[in-house]
């Protein structure tokens, strides 16, 4: 019973990495149109900066996770308008944001395997919350609590900044049609930017927390992130945030479990084959509710 | 004939890769150019490469026999495939054929009775230079052969205007069903090529990397013409080459930045048979500026332009 | 039920199309005579469009049939309906980028090419000889609409008149039977709208049915037999043009109060 809920517990925050990752994902597909592959590298590249910044500077962890998390964001604002803005008013259409999006993956996973040299580095285990909490029957790494808790408040703050906010209603109205965005009365270089930003930033988040939790910071951080959160995305349908956040956690619980009761090697390929069957039964996903227009 | 010799040395693997790359790209170009962006090649080289290795290592079959038998294999796997993925809209099947790539490399590394498993499988044949350039050139004769005949122009009806082409009786299903059959053929070829080249295959051979590197060579060289696809894979598979001369860490970003200018810069690639039109059209008009008649008034950029990829 | 020896060629019986919760066509009859022209009318965001894209299939029904010879076409696939002969124009001009003058006609006549595709791939005497037939089929439909000096061009670097030319010449590839023109005088000055006039008169001529969606009042009267006349997707009023815009409700609906000023 303690083994089936402490790994009931890691598999909620191992899904809570890939919601937490998969927010951004979603919410660039659905806004901007853009199935952006380099979304794991924001998180691989986060990663990286928050280590660094507590090797070299000493920085606390708190900070480092900050340093990650603005890294990851202008990473993607800087990737957004260098790569897909001379796209956009182009009809290159999916495609095109498609290819650029893996000119970017190669550039920046190239840049993040040069910086950590190829290897896999780790936060030292006093520089971030490594101690286990002891709830009585079962003890769980602090880590993991964080985890959650960052997910479940980033996935809050996100569906109400875009149910509830001017803002988000013209990022729901670019993801509709442009000229009604232009019509909504905010700027869409604002809304465009934004998206990046929040994107890049729970990417990095994710990236930097995972890190820290699985201590293991390298170029290919992003690249198992991506695919599971991309997972994610498609399960629960690609313009509900609540769908990726509620996908993502059952998608680790259920990783979590048939690598403990069936077999390791069918964890990776439970996914996918669940990913392969909404995409062709049911692609809006569990919560999806209409069909993303644009992309 | 030393200075050629030492030049063969140098660069033969280059030219091998380069052809075996060039299948890889001709087998995505096959569905592109319907209009379909799909990276399921990846799983029909993965399907050849492993039954030619099969073939040949343990059932001691002639290379050409096996690489027949890869493209035959190849096709059946797109014929399964696309019965399943042409039901779906364009960004879906893009994401599930990703998808589909994920899993075959999970059946890969869980069946090492055909595949070696984790620990891959050693191909006992190695296609030669000269064996591979006569692959690729039968290929490129059926592709020329498919451009000059009514598939090819019901083809790039189907891909600038799927809806106005079934309006004139081109059924959008069966060329798009056909493009994958010679997709997944030409994909199994690809993957026997890859696999009596590299002599090791294993889950990684067939997997992302090579999925990023195809449709970068399909777009670099023009996704429009069958010639493009081919000069993209020979670019592309140089200038990792070429960088490493120069500056040998900056290789991949090299290959990242390239694309990235070309995709901004050139988004219809390097060979591109519109561009010429367009020229000769602005050619017209300046002439007939000069002798002031107004002949010709035309619409650069008009309502046809630019459905490419829609 | 026999085809050939009724006048009507086509036909919508109580046809209905929703899109969500609007209603774009209403309960639409209407039927078209073999050998006329006939005027689809109405105010802009009539359904005009709709009802053309409802015969040729690309939209689906909600409710009611469409025949075309005696036989349902509400349920076939758009190659399907293109292959009982019927042909169609685009209101703004939907050409193939990147293919000449003489390919996009050469693609409208994909119907008639006579060949498989195999046989085509594999270049046959016979195919090619079909092929040759069919690019000669091709150049004479662009003599016909004065086009054949420009064969060779890039179709989408010509002016906007030679592009609806090009486009109707490549609706008539397919040798149809029945042609639906939708505003193909839309952009045109007077006199390229009363050649393309002239032109589709030589067709009725020559057999041909037309269905003609137009928004030019004085064409309709000029050009079709009869017409139909919708607003919000239902019937008010059919007949000859004369009798139609003479219709109370047409003048109200369609004209407003500027009949006089029309000149009619």
């Amino acid at each position: 019973m303690t083994l089936f809920l402490e790994q009931l517990v890691n598999g909620i925050s191992l899904g809570s990495l890939y919601a937490l990752f998969g927010i951004g994902f979603g919410l660039v597909f659905a806004t901007l149109g853009v199935l952006n592959v380099a979304h794991g590298a924001y998180a691989s590249w986060a990663a990286i900066l928050g280590y660094f910044s507590v090797d070299y500077f000493g920085v606390p962890f708190p900070a480092a996770v900050a340093i990650g998390v603005l890294g990851g964001g202008l990473i993607a604002v800087t990737v957004d308008q260098i790569g897909f803005q001379p796209l956009r008013g182009r009809k290159t259409g999916m495609l095109g944001a498609l290819i650029t999006s893996i000119a970017f993956l190669i550039i920046l996973d190239s840049l993040a395997g040069m910086a950590t040299n190829h290897q896999s580095w780790a936060f030292p285990s006093s520089s971030f919350p490594s101690g286990m909490v002891d709830l009585g029957l079962i003890r769980i790494p602090e880590m993991q609590i964080i985890i959650i808790v960052a997910t479940l408040v980033c996935g809050g703050g996100i569906y109400a900044l875009i149910q509830k906010t001017g803002i988000g209603a013209a990022m729901r109205a670019v993801g509709w049609n442009a000229e009604a965005a232009a019509l909504s009365g905010v700027n869409p270089r604002i809304v465009i930017l934004l998206t990046a930003f929040l994107a890049g930033a729970t990417s990095g988040l994710a990236g930097v927390l995972g890190g820290a939790a699985t201590s293991n910071i390298s170029y290919m951080l992003g690249e198992g992130l991506l695919l599971k959160g991309f997972a994610a995305v498609v399960v629960g349908g690609f313009d509900d945030v609540r769908g990726t956040v509620i996908a993502g956690i059952l998608l680790g619980i259920c990783e979590v479990f048939v690598a403990q009761y069936l077999s390791t090697t069918y964890r990776d390929g439970f996914t996918y084959v669940l990913l392969l069957t909404f995409l062709v039964a049911r692609p809006r996903g569990l919560f999806g509710s209409r069909d993303f227009m644009r992309a | 004939m030393e200075a050629l010799l030492d030049f063969w040395y140098a660069y033969s693997a280059t030219l091998a890769f380069g052809l075996v790359n060039s299948l890889f790209a001709l087998s995505m170009y096959s569905v592109l150019s319907a209009g379909i962006l799909s990276f399921t090649t990846v799983v029909f080289a993965a399907v050849g490469g492993f039954a030619a290795a099969q073939m040949m290592g343990t059932f001691g079959l002639p290379l050409w026999l096996a690489v027949v038998i890869a493209g035959l294999l190849g096709g059946l796997a797109s014929a399964i495939i696309a019965a399943l993925f042409l039901k779906l809209e364009t960004h879906w099947m893009a994401l599930a054929s990703l998808a589909l790539i994920l899993i075959s490399r999970v059946v890969v590394l869980n069946t090492p009775s055909l595949t070696g498993g984790v620990m891959g499988m050693v191909v006992p044949v190695r296609a030669s230079v000269l064996e591979l350039a006569v692959l690729l050139a039968i290929v490129s004769l059926v592709f020329f052969r498919l451009h000059k005949s009514w598939y090819g122009l019901a083809i790039r009806a189907v891909r600038e205007d799927a809806a106005a082409a079934s309006t004139m009786g081109v059924s959008a299903r069966q060329i798009q069903m056909i493009a994958f059959l010679i997709s997944g053929v030409v994909g199994g070829l690809a993957g026997a090529a890859m696999a009596t080249t590299l002599q090791y295959i294993s889950a990684d051979t067939f997997y992302l990397g090579v999925a990023f590197t195809m449709i970068a060579s399909t777009v670099l060289g023009g996704s429009f013409f069958w010639f493009g696809p081919i000069v993209g894979a020979f670019v592309f598979t140089a200038l990792p080459t070429i960088t490493q001369a120069v500056l040998p860490e900056i290789q991949d970003i090299a290959k990242g930045v390239v694309l990235l200018v070309i995709m901004i810069y050139l988004p219809r690639g390097l060979i591109d048979p519109r561009a010429r039109g367009l020229r000769k059209a602005a050619r017209q008009r300046q002439q007939s500026a000069l002798n002031g008649s107004d002949a010709v008034e035309a619409r650069p950029g008009s309502s046809t332009a630019g459905h490419a990829h829609d | 039920m026999t085809s050939s020896d009724t006048p009507v060629l086509h036909e919508l019986r109580n046809v209905v199309k929703r899109f969500g919760g609007v209603t774009a066509v209403n309960d639409l009859s209407m039927t078209v005579n073999r050998g006329t022209v006939h005027g689809l009318i109405g105010p802009n965001g009539a359904g005009k469009t709709t009802v053309i894209n409802l015969i040729t299939g690309l939209f689906d029904v909600s409710s009611g049939s469409i025949l075309f010879q005696g036989q349902r076409t509400d349920t076939l696939e758009p190659h399907r309906i293109a292959a009982l002969g019927i042909s169609r124009t685009y209101q703004n001009v939907r050409l193939f980028s990147g293919m000449s003058v003489l390919e996009q006609v050469l693609t409208g006549c994909y119907l008639g090419r006579g060949t498989s595709l195999f046989a085509s791939f594999l270049g046959t005497p016979d195919a090619r000889r079909k092929w040759k037939a069919s690019r000669e089929t091709a150049m004479h439909l662009l003599e016909r609409v004065g086009m054949a000096d420009r064969a060779g061009e890039l179709a989408e670097t010509l002016s906007y008149g030679e592009q609806r030319r090009i486009e109707i010449a490549r609706a008539l590839g397919s040798d149809p039977k029945m042609l639906l023109l939708d505003e193909p005088t839309a952009g045109m000055n007077h006199a390229e709208a009363s050649e393309i006039g002239k032109l589709v008169h030589e067709l009725r001529d020559s057999g041909l049915t037309i269905l003609m969606v137009e928004h030019n009042i004085s064409l309709v009267t000029e050009f079709c037999e009869t017409c139909t006349v919708i607003n919000f997707g239902q019937l008010l009023a059919e007949g000859t043009p004369r009798t139609c815009i003479d219709n109370p409700d047409v003048q109200t609906a369609y004209f407003g109060k500027k009949r006089d000023a029309l000149g009619l």
